[in-house]
């Protein structure tokens, strides 16, 4: 059975034990140990700017040119930290119920609790950098509150929170560098971990400018590659967000947690055509005040506003009218999965639904006239200030909506749909992040985390740097303490140049196949197998079809796929194949795991496994356990469980009626 | 619609690169400028040919990836907008669009429309952050900081580094890009220990570099996807002045 | 940082270009002054006893030389300054953005400024050296004052050419546009750029020293052109 080496003691207690037994490198050894982080977005730049204050000697590889790149920057709600600022009964306690509940018991218990414990750091941490929050007139910071909970703990700046603190993380980060701590490998793609003796010891990476293979050694490798919802080819990642780095792990024997655990978004921009390329999101923040809506009567064609109010339905508020629009992101996303297909979409498609803010004009507006002593204001007046009002709030949203599709949403309502968002799966770590390989850690979107099968809004970035600047710097300690006899090991050492040999061999046959499809056929096609049988709802018939067509469509990629151009220059065409290749087979294993979850929960809905409502319906007594997956050879993998034990949250089945 | 493309092909580093011609037939006009090109680059290699390098990642405007000179205007012809925010709406059937890549001596073409902008980190690492190791900070609300310069800072702080002010300036100029992230941390208190030093080592870092020097054309400000104002380089003139005044060393 | 660092900055540079930009701003005002005495038709008496005053006064000598220094580091460094910016993008684009996105005359004011410095240098030739070191007839106005210098009569005859006149006029064309742009860009060189008062600086630029000091100066060869 798995060992997360949870730490004794009470659940409040753990972390504090843990802080006060675990064992420290001192200062001078710290000098002589090499740590590699791959990627530098939240978790990864904040662990390497963390590492690199404490004496460590930090090599940070992204693929992007700069570590500010990284899809972090693209979060734009916020950060949740239980501060309390807002003296609305917030606490440590809370965060971690809130989140624990939301993940629908499916995250473990005592990592929750930390995260919930450091939480409030972070937000000192970051405003130490200079990350311009958001505030009140007093000078203080302000708050917003966010789905799935009761108070209002999110931290924010504007609609960019990501990009603010992915900035104070990369610039921390480049402090490091100024002061030699930290090395860094812009454009440069991680291929292959280095085992030796059992333990990580180091990477291969593909320099992407010039094509060269590098060996790197390092006491220890951090993982912090990010998600790997690009699965499904369209969704609200970055384009070269992938699952490479994780998957070369996963094959080196780190197992694989939850893979069939991903978040659909309820909403963002839908697909326009065949030519699209991602999706938007729009924040969950626009829920706050928008109604959704579709017609009552199905195929109905006439334009939103010559649809009179009787003739709406408002299915979020029908359905659930004691959390209405604002019900949790798994939730909303199959509701409005159900209506279009059950034929009542809307635009061209039929695969969108409406998100209105004609009501909250309205209501704004009164109440902007009524502020101003205007008593029976003519309703040109009440749309003007109401729009003003929205405008102060959302207007950078509306604009990103309006540049995206050509329409005005102050005047027609948004077209929106659910897109794939954010994976909760990850590599399997234990309490110290550290994966199933000895010396080798995952850390932010790249681990199974602490989110179990949903995550709530406004937490990864908590998680992420929670893990870097909170977590990694205390329990890589305790390893490396006893690592200090381990000189550097020379990169001839033949672990090191049979990874590369084999890291060679990869890319020649990819190279060599000379096929006549493109990449981005492939992954558009594994993406549309991923999302019609192991997307927003899944059954057993389906997913052993996703399973058949996968393979079949990867012996097809190895025959048949073209890249052109040589491996020994800057060649985007072979990044991508490399990662199409590997969701290629990580697409197999999320359809297995999804096989095995024979319950739904969270973002994972089973048909088979559902309440006479269609809520989604869990099963304790047989699935409270993390699917850890150890990779055995081509499509063969062996499940690992780590058993989920709830001491203060105990499972109920959620309701939002 | 259907478009002539005169995209600038460029090999490597060392290639003297050239322009090529491409017709691109049944553009629809919902897609993204990028999306277009990813259209041209799928027929590229059906074709047997090499598909046009350039860089990108996350589509939405913020991760300052994505850097094409389009017409003449960096970003092309949309105010505020990232070339992957560009639609093709905002072109019309049988125009002719000419694709360049940013020019700087301190940007150099690494191949077709993609460029090094390495040196915006260098400047960054020159002085652009706050000292504070993890660990060190006080509550985060133990230093009260008036709504408008937080306002000020989070404006100047959203700057995404694509290097489209230096694309569009007639010197090549780092001005505002310097300026955003100088003013951001002299607006803000946690900034003002190290506010003499930053000044002076980000712009000696960006002369280093071989930008050139801001003759306030103000292309810039009208070019910044982000909107990122003039104000900001005044400011970095009188942080640069009051630091090379007052500051001893 | 070293004062010799300090100013080789890039911004240390524009500083430079700024402060002596802000001194010759300051003399067209006071130039001009004077030079408006050339449209009296008093004989030249307020004209010639100006010049005369400050031909000998030590102290206006003593900033009449600092001027030309002025001028030429102004020319100098501003000129280096634009040729290292034109340095900085080696291989320039197929297609700019040309007025799209800034005015052309904030884009020339190196070509503005070498009208400007040719001008000079001619008008410097043909009046100042003249009063200096050529013998000029000279006037007195009263009765046994002493002799001065008659620049007045010079330069209504310099202006009956129309060759002359030409020259004045694009020479404070390019003036015009200098300052249209320049006398707003050194505030914000110095860090001055502020909502409150950026209109009045914008408004001074463009009306005061952009168009009604050049055309001051224009008018007088024009007026003496149409009026000997
Ligand atoms: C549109 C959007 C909005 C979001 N909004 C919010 C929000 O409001 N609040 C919230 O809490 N969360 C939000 N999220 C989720 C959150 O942004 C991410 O989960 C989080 O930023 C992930 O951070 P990370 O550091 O783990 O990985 P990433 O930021 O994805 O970084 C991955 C890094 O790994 C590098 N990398 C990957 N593979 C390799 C390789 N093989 N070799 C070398 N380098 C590699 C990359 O270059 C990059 O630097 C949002 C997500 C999206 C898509
Ligand atoms: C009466 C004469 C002149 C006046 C009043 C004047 C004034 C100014 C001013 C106010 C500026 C703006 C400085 C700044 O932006 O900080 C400027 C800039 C400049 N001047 Fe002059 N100038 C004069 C003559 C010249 C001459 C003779 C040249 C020679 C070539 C010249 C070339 C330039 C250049 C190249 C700039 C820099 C443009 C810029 O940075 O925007 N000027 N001048
Ligand atoms: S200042 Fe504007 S144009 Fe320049 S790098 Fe920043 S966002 Fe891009
Ligand atoms: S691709 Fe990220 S800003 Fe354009």
């Amino acid at each position: 059975m798995l060992d997360a080496k949870i730490p004794a003691g009470p659940l409040d207690k753990k972390w504090e034990n843990y802080k006060g037994h675990c064992k420290l490198v001192n200062p001078a050894n710290k000098r002589s140990l090499e740590v590699i982080i791959v990627g530098t977005g939240l978790a990864g730049a904040s662990a390497a700017a963390s590492l690199g204050e404490l004496g460590y000697k930090v090599k940070a590889f992204c693929f992007q040119d700069s570590p500010r790149r990284a899809h972090s920057i693209a979060a734009q709600g916020g950060i949740n930290a239980a501060k309390n600022y807002q003296n609305d009964g917030d606490s440590v306690y809370r965060l971690f119920y809130d989140t624990v509940k939301g993940g629908d018991y499916r995250a473990r218990e005592a990592n929750v609790h930390r995260l919930a414990e450091v939480s409030g750091n972070i937000i000192d941490q970051c405003v130490a950098q200079g990350v311009p929050f958001a505030r009140e007139y007093g000078g203080l910071l302000s708050n917003r509150s966010f789905g799935g909970t009761q108070v209002q703990r999110t931290f924010y700046a504007a609609g960019q929170t990501g990009q603010q603190l992915l900035l104070g993380a990369y610039s921390a980060l480049e402090r490091q560098v100024a002061l030699g701590n930290v090395t860094l490998y812009n454009r440069h793609e991680m291929l292959e971990i280095v085992k030796i003796d059992g333990k990580a010891r180091g990477i291969i990476a593909r320099d992407l400018i010039t094509g060269k293979l590098e060996r790197h050694f390092g006491h220890a490798v951090l993982l912090a590659s990010g998600g790997y919802g690009n699965v499904f080819f369209l969704s609200t990642n970055a384009m070269g967000s992938n699952v490479t780095a994780a998957w070369k792990a996963t094959r080196k024997g780190a197992f694989f947690g939850n893979p069939c655990y991903t978040q659909i978004h309820p909403t963002c921009i839908p697909v326009s055509g065949d030519h699209q390329s991602k999706l938007t999101l729009m924040s969950e923040s626009l829920r706050n005040d928008g109604r959704i809506w579709v017609p009552k009567k199905k195929d109905d064609n006439r334009k939103p506003a010559d649809i009179p109010e009787d003739e709406r339905d408002y299915y979020l508020e029908r359905r659930y009218p004691a959390f209405g629009n604002l019900v949790p992101r798994d939730v909303a996303s199959r509701a409005a999965k159900e209506r279009c297909d059950a034929g009542y979409g809307v635009g061209s498609s039929k695969q969108a639904v409406y998100l209105d803010y004609a009501a909250a004009i309205e209501r704004y507006g009164k109440i902007e006239a009524g502020k101003r002593g205007v008593h029976s204001p003519s309703p040109e007046l009440v749309r003007q200030l109401g729009v003003e009002v929205v405008a102060e709030k959302y207007g950078n949203l509306f604009e990103m909506y309006e540049k995206i599709t050509g329409e005005n949403p102050y005047e027609v309502p948004m077209r929106i749909y659910p897109a794939v968002h954010y994976t909760m799966g990850g590599l399997w770590v234990d309490y110290e992040l550290m994966t199933t390989v000895p010396g080798l850690y995952a850390l932010g979107e790249a681990n199974f985390s602490d989110h179990g099968a949903n995550r709530l809004g406004a937490s990864a970035l908590m998680q992420g740097l929670a893990d870097g600047y909170f977590v990694i710097p205390y329990t890589i300690g305790n390893y490396l303490a006893d690592e200090i006899r381990t000189k550097a090991i020379p990169t001839d050492h033949p672990a090191f140049v049979e990874a590369e040999q084999q890291v060679k061999a990869n890319i020649d046959r990819l190279m060599s196949i000379k096929g006549t499809k493109s990449v981005d056929s492939f992954h558009r096609r594994l993406g549309k197998i991923m999302w019609d049988k192991c997307g927003m709802a899944r059954n057993e018939k389906g997913l052993k079809e996703a399973i058949e067509e996968i393979k079949a469509l990867r012996a097809e990629f190895w025959k048949d796929v073209r890249i052109p151009g040589t491996a020994d220059e800057f060649n985007p065409e072979l990044e991508k194949a490399g990662r199409v290749a590997d969701f290629l087979e990580l697409g197999e294993l999320m359809c297995i795991d999804a096989l095995n979850r024979r319950e739904s929960c969270g973002g994972h809905f089973r048909e088979e496994s559902q309440t006479e409502e269609g809520e989604a319906l869990r099963d304790d007594a047989n699935f409270a356990y993390v699917a850890a997956w150890e990779y055995k050879g081509d499509s063969s993998y062996e499940l690992h469980k780590e058993p989920l034990i709830f001491e203060e949250a105990k499972p109920t089945q959620r309701s939002y009626k | 619609m259907n478009l002539t493309l005169k995209v600038w092909r460029q090999k490597n580093k060392n290639d003297q690169g050239r322009f090529e011609t491409y017709q691109v037939q049944d553009i629809s006009s919902e897609m993204s400028f990028l999306e277009m090109f990813d259209v041209l680059n799928e027929r590229l290699i059906n074709e047997g040919k090499e598909p046009i390098a350039f860089d990108h990642d996350c589509r939405e405007g913020i991760c300052g990836m994505c850097s094409m000179h389009i017409n003449g205007r960096a970003h092309g012809p949309w105010a505020g907008t990232t070339t992957c925010q560009l639609h093709m709406r905002a072109f019309k059937d049988g125009d002719t669009i000419t694709v360049e890549p940013w020019r700087a001596s301190a940007f150099p073409v690494l191949k077709d429309l993609t460029v090094d902008r390495g040196a915006f980190d260098r400047i960054i690492e020159a002085g652009g952050y706050i000292s504070v190791n993890t660990g060190n900070a006080v509550d985060a609300n133990a230093i009260p900081i008036p709504k408008d310069k937080a306002d000020a800072a989070f404006a100047a702080a959203a700057c995404i580094g694509c290097g489209a002010c230096v694309a569009a300036c007639k010197n090549s100029s780092a001005m505002l890009f310097v300026s955003a992230k100088v003013s951001q941390l002299a607006l803000l208190p946690q900034g003002d220990p190290e506010r003499s030093t930053r000044a002076l080592n980000m712009v000696a870092q960006m002369d280093k570099e071989g930008f050139g020097s801001c003759t306030n054309t103000g292309a810039c400000e009208a070019e910044c996807p982000k909107e990122i104002s003039l104000t900001n380089i005044a400011r970095l003139n009188r942080e640069f002045i009051r630091s090379g005044f007052t500051y001893e060393k | 940082m070293k004062w010799s660092q300090f100013f080789n900055t890039s911004i240390g540079k524009k500083l430079l270009v700024g402060a002596t930009g802000f001194f010759l701003c300051s003399f067209v005002l006071v130039h001009l002054a004077g030079n408006i005495q050339l449209l009296y038709k008093d004989g030249g008496k307020a004209f010639n006893t100006y010049a005369a005053f400050m031909g000998h006064n030590s102290l206006i000598q003593f900033i009449a030389w600092g001027l030309k220094i002025v001028i030429v580091l102004h020319a100098l460094i501003a000129l280096q300054l634009t040729f290292s910016n034109r340095r900085a993008r080696p291989v320039k684009y197929a297609i700019s953005a040309g007025n799209q996105t800034s005015s052309w005359y904030s884009r020339q004011m190196a070509v503005m400024g070498s009208i400007l410095l040719v001008f000079i240098v001619i008008h410097l030739a043909d009046f100042w050296a003249k009063f200096h070191y050529a013998e000029l007839p000279t006037i007195s106005y009263e009765a046994n004052g002493e002799p001065i210098k008659d620049l007045y009569s010079i330069v209504w005859q310099v202006f009956e050419n129309p060759v002359w006149v030409i020259i004045y006029v694009i020479g404070m064309i390019g003036l015009s546009f200098h300052l249209i742009h320049g006398f707003k860009s050194a505030f914000q060189t110095f860090g001055l750029n502020h909502v409150k008062y950026n209109g009045l600086i914008s408004f001074v630029g463009v009306w005061l020293f952009g168009i009604l000091i050049p055309i001051g100066f224009a008018i007088i060869p024009v007026y003496i052109l149409f009026n000997h």
